[in-house]
Parts: structure tokens; sequence; C-alpha cells
């Protein structure tokens, strides 16, 4: 149990910026998540803080502890691998002892340690076997198990799912989880998959070409994404232009006038989530209340579960809406006109533009 | 910060780096720069002088044997790929009766020390061969080996098990859908074979021609024991250092440093071709091998297990007159051990030391190639990639002149250790360590380095990491290392020769020197202990490596 605080927090590999200014606070106790695509300074980061990588300048303090310059192997902090890095050679035993032996702890207390955490990941009927005699689930429990074991101050996890196929990479994060939330361990988990992150995260810090896009509670950054970047990644999102007019602003498919609703100045852009967005079969009644997108269909994939609908507006914006299947329109020929309707308060605004950050 | 403050606080790996580069900046870096230096240097007032090399490119006795070696190694190596190419085509591509004997015939002619083959030559076609003695019972005059094209006939059958190891791997990984692409436009399988296989082996081809042309051009051995009057720059440059001797050897390195050259100029040269040859490609439809039927097959198979069985010729040749009846040097007919009785008699320190030295430089090599393997591989500095860089630099350079470096460089002072024991080992290991690097690093490459971070994030230390987590991951890399520099260094002839003193006499050197006194029985007695030695470290590299034909190149 313990809190991390990392202060402006640099990593360069030449002119290349890895990690740039770095500023977060973990909790005692949270199950902290990196989130972002491949390239973003996520596994960079966490690898820091393990002590792999020297950063290039900013401090790392565990418990008011600043640990950025120890050498690893003296930071306790445990880390799980993407590649559950198991030691071939050494039985699952060994290996859960191993972190054990390096702390100089007697033989009984190993005995007794290693038990009760194989207990905890339910490997301890295979307690003699060696690594190539476990699927990879069973591998990543013992990666786990070798690095609680230590009880150490921060557990860090790189990926540790991604390598399993995805039933068990479900079953995995919910019991991942559920030891965690028992051990009370303060626990950064690196990953790219969004739902993983939303699902098992006390907060999710999405991050992108080194920066820190945004660090929140998971529902919060999907319902209240920072910037245009946070609002893509997490999820899906249409973004449509709001044209201003003299004293006004218009959405420029539809024509809802939304001026009430911005009080920034500049170019905007709005955002709706594909599911906030509702796809009527023609001669439907539509509620006056809700703004109305007349389009063009251009596709439609049905997935079991739902449909996807890709459509392009009278002004040449392209929509996509996700809705459960409707007979009358999966039977829809493309080309055919479609109405969308949003509920207002669904709408969120951003600045145009680039990476344009979301309005208040 | 004092400098022992400062070592104390960089990382373990830092400091085994400045161990490494420190051990090869005495070892290897500084006794060639002597070397190279002295070949500037006038013997008599030691002056700076480029007259060396003017004397080497004017005088006929030295540009004779400039040519004779490119002579010797070029139509050595032409040879060598005349008959591994089609060796490994017809083994990569046929059914051939006997592959893995093949193989290890193959290997075993590799490994077996390098002048056998030629006083083995000597004793079947030489000038009281018993080949020349049989035909001459029927009256037919048998060519005699000596001379350039003994040489090269030895040169042929000794190095082509590279290019054939070399180019049946690269057939072996060649992507099925080439060959039958060539087919399906229009090829003949001669066409097929001409226009698209080769073209797309030249690069493993041409880097087992450069591997043998190199070795050819600074054998000593064979043109020592064959030549008779035809000298290349190995020999010249051996008997140069024998008549400097005291002096400076700057004739001696002069031709050292053309030789070096040489081998340097062919190995950039292909370096360069090949830069604009790279074929990528997925093994996603692997070769399949043809049944050849009729005639065809029984030439094939005549011509596969023929190759290797002259190939191993000398070397039976070599066992068989180990248990002929000697006395002295004469053959007195029939068969009897009295050739190893003598070794016991007159040399049995040179048994004893080719053991202890060879052992005492693998230790080192073992040791020293885990920690540069993990340099090379986990390292990204400038150190790593510059130890990289420097452990090709033995393959280039002969014994003879990493010898005179060590000369030039150990001599004199309070520590004369010329001649000694521990110079010997040295040798031996700068000169075959990279062979256990090359071993121990491509173990290492396999072995991910989360396994080390993983150790290192459980609290033990880099060192102890490598010990307990990184060592044991890569045991078998470091075994099949050992047991290729042992073969290799318990082999070794040129360097040996320069550095030993009464003392510390080895096994190849007896041998040579028994084989120029005409004492065959001796020398075949001690080839053959040579021989088994080598033979069962082959047979250990065949269980421990995981590609047992690609651990021997």
């Amino acid at each position: 149990m313990a809190s991390v605080e990392i202060t402006g927090l640099r990593k360069l590999y030449g002119d290349v910026v890895a990690l740039s200014d770095i500023t977060l606070t973990i909790p005692s106790g949270a199950f902290y998540t990196l989130l972002g695509p491949s390239g973003c300074g996520k596994t960079t980061l966490l690898r820091t803080i393990a002590g792999f990588h020297a950063q290039t300048s900013g401090q790392i303090a565990v418990d008011g502890a600043p640990i950025e310059t120890l050498p690893a192997h003296k930071r306790d902090v445990a880390m799980v691998f993407q590649d559950y890095a198991v030691f071939p050679h050494l039985s699952v035993h060994d290996n859960v002892a191993f972190g054990l032996k390096q702390r100089k702890v007697d033989k009984s207390a190993i005995k007794t340690g290693v038990a009760e955490v194989l207990d905890v990941v339910q490997l301890s009927h295979l307690a003699d076997r060696m690594p190539h005699e476990l699927s990879g689930g069973q591998q990543q429990r013992v990666g786990l198990a070798r690095a609680i074991v230590v009880r150490p101050k921060v557990l860090l996890m790189d990926e540790p799912l991604s390598n399993l196929d995805a039933k068990l990479r479900v079953d995995l994060r919910a019991e991942l989880r559920r030891i965690q939330r028992d051990l009370g361990i303060t626990t950064v988990y690196v990953t790219h998959d969004q739902e993983e992150a939303l699902a098992m995260s006390d907060i999710v810090c999405v991050m992108h070409g080194g920066i820190i896009q945004q660090a929140a509670a998971p529902l919060d950054i999907y319902l209240r994404p920072a910037n245009r970047f946070v609002a893509t990644f997490v999820g899906a999102n249409n973004f449509l232009d709001v044209d201003r007019t003299s004293g006004g602003a218009v959405l420029r498919s539809g024509g809802a006038d939304v001026a009430a609703r911005i009080s920034a100045e500049g170019p905007v852009t709005c955002a709706i989530r594909p599911e906030d967005i509702h796809a009527h079969p023609p001669g439907t009644a539509i509620d006056p209340g809700r703004i109305v997108l007349a389009a063009t269909m251009r596709e439609i994939s049905f997935l079991g579960r739902e449909m996807e609908i890709f459509a392009v507006t009278e002004a040449g914006e392209e929509i996509k809406a996700v809705a459960r299947p409707d007979p009358a329109i999966v039977a829809l020929p493309p080309k055919s006109p479609v109405t969308f309707t949003v509920d207002p308060d669904a709408l969120s605004f951003f600045a145009r533009g680039g990476n344009g950050d979301r309005l208040p | 910060m004092s400098l022992f403050h400062r070592l104390r606080h960089t990382d373990f790996w830092t400091r085994v780096t400045g161990l490494i580069v420190a051990v090869l900046a005495l070892l290897l870096l500084f006794p060639i720069l002597r070397v190279l230096m002295l070949g500037f240097v006038d013997a008599d007032t030691g002056a700076f002088t480029f007259g060396n090399f003017v004397e080497v490119f004017t005088r006929n006795y030295y540009l004779n044997g400039f040519k004779n070696s490119l002579f010797v190694g070029v139509l050595g190596t032409l040879g060598a790929c005349l008959i591994g190419i089609p060796l490994a085509f017809f083994t990569a591509r046929f059914h051939v009766q006997g592959q893995a004997w093949i193989s290890t015939l193959a290997i075993l002619v590799l490994v077996a020390p390098p002048f056998i083959g030629a006083y083995a030559w000597i004793m079947m076609l030489g000038s009281n061969g018993f080949m020349t003695n049989f035909f001459g019972l029927f009256g037919i005059e048998t060519p005699t080996i000596y001379g350039a094209h003994g040489i090269i006939l030895v040169f042929t059958l000794k190095f082509f098990p590279f290019i054939y190891l070399m180019t049946q791997t690269s057939l072996n990984g060649m992507n099925k859908s080439f060959e039958d692409a060539a087919e399906n436009l229009g090829c003949t399988p001669w066409q097929r074979f001409t226009k698209i296989t080769l073209p797309l082996v030249f690069p493993a081809v041409s880097t087992g021609a450069i591997i043998c042309f190199v070795l050819a051009i600074a054998d000593f051995g064979t043109p020592a024991i064959l030549g008779r009057g035809f000298r290349t720059l190995s020999t010249i440059a051996f008997s140069a250092y024998r008549s400097e001797l005291g002096g400076r050897p700057t004739m001696a390195v002069t031709v050292s440093i053309v030789m070096m050259a040489i081998s340097m100029l062919a190995l950039l040269a292909q370096r360069r071709i090949l830069s604009k040859r790279r074929y990528a490609s997925a093994l996603t439809n692997p070769p399949v091998k043809q049944r050849m039927t009729g005639w065809r097959n029984t030439v094939m198979h005549v011509f596969c297990h023929g190759i290797v069985l002259i190939a191993m010729l000398p070397t039976l040749v070599v066992v068989y007159t180990s248990f002929l009846k000697t006395n002295g040097p004469v053959f007195i007919g029939g068969y009897g051990l009295e050739s190893y009785e003598r070794i016991l008699r007159t040399a049995p320190e040179a048994i004893s030391n080719s053991f202890v030295f060879s052992l005492g430089a693998v230790v080192l090599i073992t040791v020293f190639s885990g920690l540069i393997s993990y340099v090379i591989v986990r390292r990204e500095t400038a150190a790593a990639g510059a130890i990289d860089f420097l452990m090709m630099v033995p393959y280039l350079v002969p014994g003879v002149v990493m010898a005179i470096g060590f000369v030039t460089t150990f001599r004199g002072g309070p520590l004369d250790v010329v001649g000694t024991a521990g110079l010997l080992i040295l040798l031996y290991f700068i000169r075959r360590l990279p062979y256990g690097v090359r071993s121990a690093t491509s173990s290492l490459r396999q072995i991910k380095p989360s396994m080390e971070e993983a150790a290192v994030n459980l609290g033990a230390a880099p060192a102890k990491a490598f010990l307990v987590v990184t060592v044991p991951l890569i045991l078998p890399g470091l075994i099949v290392g050992a047991l290729m520099s042992f073969i290799t260094a318990i082999n070794e002839l040129s360097g040996t020769l320069i550095l030993y003193d009464g003392g510390t006499i080895t096994m190849p050197v007896q041998i040579y020197l028994a084989v120029l006194d005409g004492e065959f029985g001796l020398a075949g007695a001690l080839s053959t202990v040579l021989l088994v030695c080598t033979g069962a470290c082959v047979y250990a590299v065949f269980r421990f490596a995981e590609n047992r034909d690609s651990a021997f190149l």
C-alpha cells in the first residue's frame, strides 16, 4: 500500500520525446490504468517507474520517498510482464519463491508465503510443474503470483492479458481485479484495450504522444472526454461542424441552433456518440424535441446484437450510428434517404481542428 | 569524485563492458597495432619507412608469393564451390540415401586438423606414397602431389564443407513458391536452377566462399608441407620470421599485412555485393524433396558419397598409418602400436600441453563469451557495438600475425612470458573467442529480455540475475561455444609454432615437426589422438546444438 507521485517526468530518445512532462498522482490502493495506442509512451512510463529506463528528468516518489535514482532491483515495485517472463528453468514453486529468496526470507517463511499466494491464484496443484507444462493463462497466474508474493509497494502490469485468447482474457480480468482489491495493492496497469481499462480501473489515464490527455474515473472519461483524442480513442464518436451565423451557431448538418450551448469563441465541432443517434424508418413520427439530421444511406453492417449504419448528411458529413437491429432499416437499399435524430443533451462540443479541447 | 568512488557507483554491466574493452585492447588491438606498425619500420635503424612494402611489391620472391597465394586461394575456393554447390543442391532437393552420414562426414572434414590433409596426401601420392608405388608397379606414373595443384586439391577437399553446409541451409530455407512460379512461367528445370535458385542462394554461397578464401590465404600448414619451392605469403612470412629471429620481424609482418589486406578486401567486396541483394522470404511453402530415378540417381549417389569419402580419405589414411609397425621413422610391414608407444616415450608432454592449454583457453572463452554476448545483445551502447565488430577481427588475422604481435608486445622487460604456457593460453583465448561469443550470442538472442528484467524487478542485482537466470538459459549455447573453441584451439598450429618453446610443445606442432622429419608413424598416431578428441567434441556438439550443421559455421 503506497501512493505514487510522478512530477515533471521526461524521457527523450535522442530528439524523440517519449514522455513529455508527466505529472500524476496515484492514490494508495488504486487501480490506475495507462491507456493509449501503441507508441503513446504508456509502456515507457511503466518501465521508467520499474527502473528499466532512466528518465531524462523528473521525479518518481513512492509514499513520498524518491525512487527515480534507485537501481531497478532495489525499487520494490513488482512487475507482471506481457510475455509472462516466467523463468523456464525453474518450477512454478521456484518461480514464485524467486523474489523472496532475493530478499533473504528464511526457508519456512518462503514455503508458507509461496503456498499462500499459489492458493490465491488457484495454482496450488501445479506447484511442482515446469512452465512449459502450463497454458498461457496459467503462466500469467505464475507471473502474478511471483509479483504479489513479495508484497511490493506498487504492482506494475504491462499488458498482462494481451497474449491470451478473448474468453480467458475476460475471465482473468475479473480475477486480477478481485485479487488486487483483496490485497489493496497500488497497481499501475498498461493496456491499449479501452474495454479492459474501463472495466478494471479506478482511474484511467489516457496517453497520446508522450502526453497525458486525461486522467479520470472511467465514467468521466467516457461521458466527459477532455479533448477530441480522448473522445475518439475511448468509444467512437461522430464529429459534426458547427457554423457560426450572425449572433448564433447552427449544426452544419441539420441546421439545429446550438448557440445557447456554446460559451467559447472560435470554430467549434460537435461530438455525438454513435449510440446516441437514432435511425428512423421512413414514415415514423419524430419527437419534436430532438435534433433531426437528414442523410443518405451508405452501408449497413448487421452484427447480430447491433447494427452499424454509415450515412452521409446533406451537408456532406459522414455519420455512423449504432442501434439495435431494426428489420425496417436493415432492409433499406444503399442510397435511400434516412432520418437520424439526436437528443440535444447528448451533444458535446470541442474546439475545432487538431486535438481540440472540450468546451465547458 | 575519485576514480574509486566513481567505479563503485557505476553499474555492474558498465564495469563488465570496461573489463571486456580492456582485455580486448590488451590482447587483441594492442598486439595487432604493434604488428602493423612494424611493417612501417626499417629493420636496422628502426626509422619510419615504406621500404618494406616497396620491397614486397618489387622483389620477385615476394611478388611470386603474392601471386601464388591468390592463385591457390582463388582456385581452391573455386574448387570448393564446384563440389560444394552440387552436393548441397542434391542433398537439399532430392532424396539421397545416407544424408546424415554425408553431413557428418563433411563436418568431420571441416574440424579435422588442417594440415592432416596435406601430409596424408603425401603418403598417398608423394614420391614414396603408397598410391604412387602401387601405380608404379604397373608402370603408371601418378601426378605428383607437390606444388600448386596439390595445395589446390587439398584446399578444395578441405574447405568444400563450408560451401556445402551454407548453401544447403539456404536451400532448405528457400520458399518453394519461387521455384514453382518460375516453372509456372515457363522455365525449364535448368533455367529454373540458374535463373532463380542459384541467384537466391548466392548470398550463402558467397559467404561460404569468402570463409574458404580467407582460410586458404592464411593457411600455413598445407603450403608448408606440400609447397616444395612453391611459396605462398604465409610460408614466406613464417620463414621471414625465422630468419629475422632476434631482430625486428619487419618483413614477416609486412608480408602478413599484405595477407590480411587481401582477406579484408575480399570480405569488403563480398559485403558490398551482398548489400544490394537482400532476399527476405517467409518460409510459407517449404521445399519438397524429389526422387531421382534410373542412371541419374546412381550418378547422384556416387557423386555425393564419392566426394565425402575422398575428402575423408586423408583422415582414414592417417589413422591407418598410425597402426602400422614401425622401427623409428621406417615402416617395416605389418601392424603394431609402436607409434603410440613412441608418443608416450618421446612426446607425452605434447598431449598434456595441448589439453591443458586448450582447456585453459576454453574456460576463459566460456566466461568471457557469456559476458560479451550479454553486452552485445542487451546493451545498446557504442562500446557494445565496437565489441561486436572486434569479434570479427580474430577470424581475419592469421595466427602468424597474432603470434608475432604477442611476441613483440610481451617480450622483454621484467616479464618475458614468450614461450610460457600462460601466453599460449592467452593466444588461444583471443584467437578462438569469437567461436564462443557467436554461439552464446545466438543463444541469448532467443531469450526474451523480460527474463532478466523479471529477475532484477524481483530484487536480484544485475550480476545475480545474470548468474541465476541468463546463464542457465544460455547454457546450451555456452557448451556448444566451448566445444567449438576447444576443437579449434587444440588444432591451432601457426601461432603456436611461433610462440612455443621446448617445454610448451603441442600436438599440432609435434605433428608438423614429425611430418617435416618424415616420421609419418608418429605423426599419424598423434593425429589420431587429435582426431579422436575432435570427434568426441563433434559428437557432443551434435547432442547440445539445436541446429547441428550450422553450429560449425
